[in-house]
């Protein structure tokens, strides 16, 4: 397997754990979650530029839009929590009251 | 030819306006010849029509055509327009003779005389109108004419409000005249009398409605009626000009002018005949316990309305008729005496402070008596020649029973307060400050009222018998129902008396619920005039706020969401929210799946 590839699924598998794993603050999670769709949008113009299929080239323009789109969803939580508890603890999220 | 004459009565009138010298002494005395020799001009035309009962129609100015509709100036001089000019004009001479002593000390006489004399023109105008526009042209200018005479002290907050009431209910019959004229264009096309009579339609119900609403605002029938009280706040010669002689006649004249319409539509007849009755009934109930002797004899014109309201309603236009010019002479006779004791006591209206004017105003309180009587419809007086027909046809004739009881009822209680007023107003001692002087020394006040009190007991008989009857009345009926105007009538005066003389020194506690009743006008102007601006302000309000801006704009989407969502989230959901952990077993279970598959 190329190394290209082997590199960027690594850099996917770090932020999927850094995703999983965070200690206090939400917006870490939120930032692994961008450095996931990075390597996701990275990996997919790779591959259909080295395999020559050029059918799938709008395939990492599809993930761009969903991205932002995630990522717009995942800023208003953070601010509806941030306007309740005044930080991104995570500890605060236990209440189910938001 | 010789009915010209009676063009010349209308522009005499005219041409005083024109003159327009209102700055000289002269213009009352100009204006008051004019009325007078208009008077015995009308007249001319008048007994020509008596001797040869040829009537005439004079068309004479083409205004414009629309489309396939003829618009020209034209009047009809037939029985009735013949009839009621000269009455019309002798009793705005008297009247205007009237105010020479009654407005005597007012700046703006000149101004008065002005608006009595464009009423008097408007009214000979809608009188003597042949087409509909013209008739039209008529009402407003007497609904105008009302308006300014009504607020003629304008500096009274409730003269202001009496007279833009007056406007108002004017208004809404308005309308129904409207809707009888754009019907009448639309199916007959014409607004000409001739036309409309010849064509003769089938299904005049709904002109004759609108025509009904139009002549109970202007007639002041029951629903629309709260303006003619309260225009008592003008003054007396205004309100024996209009509200009891002309403009209160308008709307009833132009119902007996529709009666070859109206003889077809039972429908309409019977309603007219309910509206009449209750009408009838209701002011004088309320009426009967009145202390403004204006407001009295204000609610009388209107019980007496009602009593045409109900001749027309039993098909009997003419008894309506003959009943309306010989109610004008009694009825101007009567505010001309109250507008003479109130002047002489110094701007009193209130009966209860009246009293013993019985020895020191002699001729009035003759007039009064005199009036009451022919009002009530004592034999060979006036209103006998008038009243009891209408009571006899009404009582030999195929009616609601229920309407005929409620105007018996009604006719007693006019003898009741008659006789009220006279007691209170002549009768026992005096109750009014003791240095008022009472003096009746004035020509400008005696006259008027001495004419008018030969009018009122004459012209009954000289009308009924120079007119040929357009329908047979009935000869012959039961004893018992001949006398029952007469019984009632003196049930009412008898009844009155006693009453008055058993309870004149006791006092109310507190009046009984029925006394309120009749006191507050029913109560009727108290809760329309307060609910209905209530209902259409708090209705607009809510449409332009609450809905529009609130509901809309604000609650309809984005709040609704928001309180959907939760809701549906709180329901549903039932995780505590520990983050890290649901993390951290994706974590382990990923691992866990890739170590075994490798």
């Amino acid at each position: 397997m190329p190394y290209i590839y082997i590199n960027i699924i690594l850099a996917f598998v770090i932020s999927l754990i850094g995703t999983l794993i965070y200690r206090s603050h939400l917006i870490s999670s939120l930032l692994c979650l961008e450095g996931m769709i990075l390597s996701l949008f990275t990996l997919n113009a790779l591959l259909s530029l080295n395999i020559n299929f050029t059918l799938s080239t709008i395939v990492p323009l599809i993930l761009l839009v969903f991205a932002a789109c995630e990522a717009a969803v995942g800023l208003a939580l953070l601010i509806i929590i941030s306007n309740t508890y005044g930080l991104d603890y995570v500890q605060n999220l236990n209440l189910l009251q938001c | 030819t010789l009915m010209l004459t009676s063009l010349i009565i209308l522009t005499l009138p005219i041409i005083t306006t024109l003159l327009q010298n209102n700055k000289t002494n002269c213009f009352l005395y100009i204006t008051k010849t004019a009325v007078t020799y208009a008077f015995a001009i009308s007249l001319i035309p008048t007994l020509l029509f008596i001797q040869s009962n040829q009537e005439a129609y004079i068309s004479n100015w083409h205004w414009m055509t629309i489309h396939t509709l003829k618009l020209s100036m034209s009047f009809k001089l037939d029985f009735f327009s013949l009839t009621f000019m000269p009455i019309a004009l002798f009793i705005t001479w008297s009247i205007m003779e009237f105010s020479l002593w009654y407005m005597h000390s007012d700046p703006h006489i000149n101004r008065f005389f002005k608006y009595l004399l464009l009423f008097l023109i408007t009214m000979l105008i809608l009188v003597s109108a042949n087409n509909l526009l013209q008739l039209f042209m008529g009402w407003e200018g007497v609904g105008i004419m009302s308006f300014l005479l009504i607020s003629w002290w304008h500096g009274r907050t409730d003269a202001n409000t009496a007279a833009l009431q007056a406007m108002l209910y004017n208004r809404i019959g308005d309308m129904g005249f409207i809707m009888m004229m754009a019907w009448f264009t639309i199916h007959l096309n014409s607004w000409e009398f001739q036309q409309i009579f010849l064509t003769n339609p089938k299904n005049t119900t709904l002109p004759l409605l609108g025509l009904l609403l139009a002549s109970a605002g202007k007639s002041a029938q029951f629903g629309l009626h709260p303006w003619l009280p309260s225009a008592m706040e003008g003054p007396t010669p205004v309100s024996a000009l209009l509200h009891s002689s002309t403009m209160v006649m308008a709307g009833v004249f132009t119902l007996i002018r529709f009666y070859p319409l109206m003889e077809n539509n039972l429908t309409i007849q019977t309603s007219t005949l309910c509206l009449g009755a209750i009408t009838t009934l209701f002011t004088a109930i309320c009426a009967l316990t009145q202390n403004d002797i204006k407001k009295i004899i204000a609610l009388s014109t209107s019980s007496q309305l009602g009593l045409m309201m109900v001749t027309i309603g039993i098909n009997q236009p003419h008894l309506a008729f003959i009943h309306m010019c010989t109610h004008a002479f009694f009825k101007a006779m009567l505010f001309l005496s109250s507008g003479s004791i109130i002047h002489n006591l110094n701007n009193e209206q209130d009966i209860r402070k009246m009293g013993g004017l019985y020895k020191t105003m002699p001729i009035t309180s003759t007039a009064i008596i005199i009036g009451s009587l022919a009002l009530t419809g004592m034999p060979f007086l006036t209103g006998f020649y008038s009243k009891d027909p209408i009571i006899e046809t009404a009582n030999m004739s195929y009616i609601n029973t229920w309407a005929l009881l409620i105007t018996l009822i009604a006719v007693s209680m006019t003898a009741s307060y008659s006789t009220r007023i006279i007691f209170f107003a002549l009768l026992g001692q005096p109750r009014y400050p003791p240095l008022t002087q009472v003096n009746e020394n004035n020509p400008y006040l005696v006259n008027p009222i001495k004419r008018l009190i030969l009018g009122s007991i004459f012209m009954g008989f000289l009308i009924s018998m120079n007119t040929i009857p357009h329908t047979t009345p009935q000869m012959t009926m039961p004893p018992h129902l001949k006398f029952m105007a007469l019984a009632v009538t003196l049930l009412g005066f008898t009844v009155a008396t006693e009453l008055n003389n058993m309870t004149h020194n006791l006092m109310f506690k507190q009046p009984s619920r029925m006394h309120t009743f009749s006191t507050m006008l029913g109560y009727y102007p108290t809760t329309t005039h307060r609910i209905l601006p209530y209902l259409s302000l708090t209705m607009s309000q809510n449409l332009a706020t609450t809905i529009m801006d609130s509901i809309w704009l604000e609650k309809m989407i984005p709040k609704n969401l928001t309180t959907m969502q939760k809701t549906a989230a709180s329901l549903v959901s039932n995780q505590k929210g520990l983050m890290k952990l649901y993390f951290l077993s994706f974590l382990l279970s990923i691992t866990l799946g890739l170590l075994i598959a490798l």
